[in-house]
């Protein structure tokens, strides 16, 4: 598979395509927050699939999840999900900050500090979207929600890491960066 | 998981102009958004146009993947369920007839006293292919827009109750806020006695009851509906009951919106109604005895159409016959003939 890869990134392109996966994986997890089903039935705010490529490929591949994709990212977030523009986008840019600033720090962790590590940085998601909102509003807004799309986000990040790590191995890691 | 195992690919310095940018870029589209928010939507509508193929093309296997893993639950309970199910379907057949009697009476009472038909209200079925469930957002989006007649304002319900109201629509999608949407805001009235008030949403799963008249009572299990006031949407749609909440009464939807795949658009044709035409009597003016003012079309208002109007009655007494004149000699017969207590 690594081979079929590496070729078709020397003849057709794929090297393009292959790049895009962060980035197309992030829109997926948009899709699939905004999906009408949810598995975790009917109060609890659907998790932020889309932070957990950003937060990943942030880390690993700096190069093929740009501030701009992020923000990219959260503004199909605020078309599809129907709320006011710019809140998810200023969001996931206020999280890629964090995450950018202590790269170091967040990139040494590993085992459940590395859920540790997504943890943080899906609290100051949550913690920016709710400032936004406050700020947006012009009132002091319910936190309950913002817990448990904290806390949701956070478990669900478990499993879904183990998908991205995969991912990476097989697709886009052999493909170095050359910055 | 395992992020430290990976080299880091790029130095952190390069990445800080870029992020300078879109973080202006962010609360510039924020910005824009609060002051143009019309201009936002009409993108917001077009783009979600064009993605709908996508959303329903993976709506398709998420449903299906969502009703097997919710059949292998119900595979244990089938028998339970189905006990449950023909008890109800008894009860329902008895209120079935009942209904159906007490709308025969209905028709009746109604062609007796000459009363106004209900409006029409049309209806169009849509799926949800879209649900946003975040901390401070309730939407739906609907795979029916403009093209159906689907116009903003209309409410959607589904089969036990009324879920939300349409907001935006685009050409073949449109979008739906929720009751329990924090900006959710519909005027209800609460059987039995038809108390009016406002139910707002608060994204908790029972919108509270807000600006309810003092002193007015409520109690748990009181039916709330759609009072129908501003004429936009129809009156009578059932929405839930009263529950109290402290101090506060929340309303316990029938209808559960985060598990609705298929919901009914209604189309409220009431007519908009029109005050009646004032009649000059009616003006303060001309009742005060003043000369009427001249009406103002500089403004680009036309002048009020006024009715004619037939004068007012004046009161008239009872004609009355004009008193005899006694003939002479007859009022010395009368006043012989009446008794002058004070004389005599």
């Amino acid at each position: 598979m690594r081979c079929a890869v590496e070729r078709l990134g020397g003849v057709m392109g794929g090297k393009f395509l292959t790049n895009t996966i962060p980035v197309l994986l992030g829109l997926l997890g948009v899709a699939i927050t905004n999906l009408p089903f949810s598995i975790f039935g009917s109060w609890i705010p659907s998790p932020m699939y889309a932070l957990m490529p950003i937060y990943f490929w942030c880390l690993v591949r700096p190069d093929l999840m740009s501030p701009g994709w992020a923000f990219a990212i959260g503004v199909i977030h605020d078309v599809l999900s129907g709320g006011p523009p710019g809140i998810w986008a200023a969001s996931f840019v206020a999280t890629y900050a964090v995450i950018d600033r202590q790269r170091d720090a967040f990139a040494g962790l590993s085992g459940w500090g590395a859920i540790l590590g997504f943890a943080t940085a899906a609290l100051a998601a949550c913690t920016a979207q709710y400032l936004i909102y406050c700020i947006y509003m012009w009132r002091l807004m319910p936190v309950s929600g913002s817990i448990k799309e904290f806390a949701v986000t956070s478990v669900l990040y478990i499993p879904v890491a183990f998908l991205l790590a995969w991912i990476h191995h097989r697709f886009v890691g052999p493909l170095r960066s050359e910055i | 998981m395992g992020n430290g195992t990976w080299r880091i690919s790029r130095s952190r310095g390069g990445a800080h102009l870029p992020l300078v940018i879109v973080a202006a870029l962010a609360v510039a589209l924020i910005l824009i958004g609060k002051a143009q928010s019309s201009l936002f939507d009409r993108a917001r509508a077009g783009i979600v146009d064009w993605m709908r193929p996508a959303l329903v093309a993976t709506r398709t296997p998420m449903e299906a993947l969502n009703r097997w893993v919710g059949s292998v639950g119900e595979i244990f309970v089938v028998y339970q369920e189905n006990l449950r199910l023909k008890e109800e379907n008894a009860r329902l057949r008895q209120w079935h007839n009942t209904a159906l009697v007490l709308q025969d009476r209905i028709k009746r009472y109604q062609l007796l006293l000459h009363a106004v038909p209900d409006p029409s209200i049309s209806s169009s079925v849509a799926r949800v292919i879209g649900r946003a469930s975040h901390p401070f957002l309730q939407t739906m989006i609907l795979d029916a827009g403009t093209a159906d007649g689907i116009k903003p304002g209309q409410a959607v319900v589904d089969q036990r109750g009324m879920i939300g109201r349409v907001f935006l629509t685009g050409q073949r999608t449109s979008w739906v806020i929720l009751l329990t949407d924090l900006n959710s805001r519909i005027p209800v009235s609460i059987e039995p006695n038809t108390d009016q008030a406002i139910m707002a949403g608060d994204n908790s799963p029972m919108p509270v009851i807000e600006t309810l008249a003092r002193g007015v009572q409520l109690h748990e299990g009181d039916q709330v509906v759609t009072s129908g006031d501003g004429d936009i949407l129809p009156a009578g749609i059932p929405i839930g009951v009263i529950v109290a909440d402290g101090p506060r009464y929340r309303v316990n939807l029938f209808a559960d919106q985060t598990t609705a795949q298929d919901v009914q658009i209604l189309d409220f044709k009431q007519p908009p109604e029109h005050p009646p035409a004032v009649s000059p009597g009616e003006l303060p003016v001309t009742a005060a005895g003043l000369p009427p003012a001249v009406a103002q079309t500089n403004q680009g208002l036309p002048p009020p159409q006024l009715q004619p109007v037939a004068p007012k009655p004046v009161y008239k007494p009872p004609s009355v016959a004009p008193p005899v004149q006694p003939a002479p000699g007859t009022a010395d017969d009368n006043s012989d003939s009446v008794p002058d207590n004070g004389d005599r």
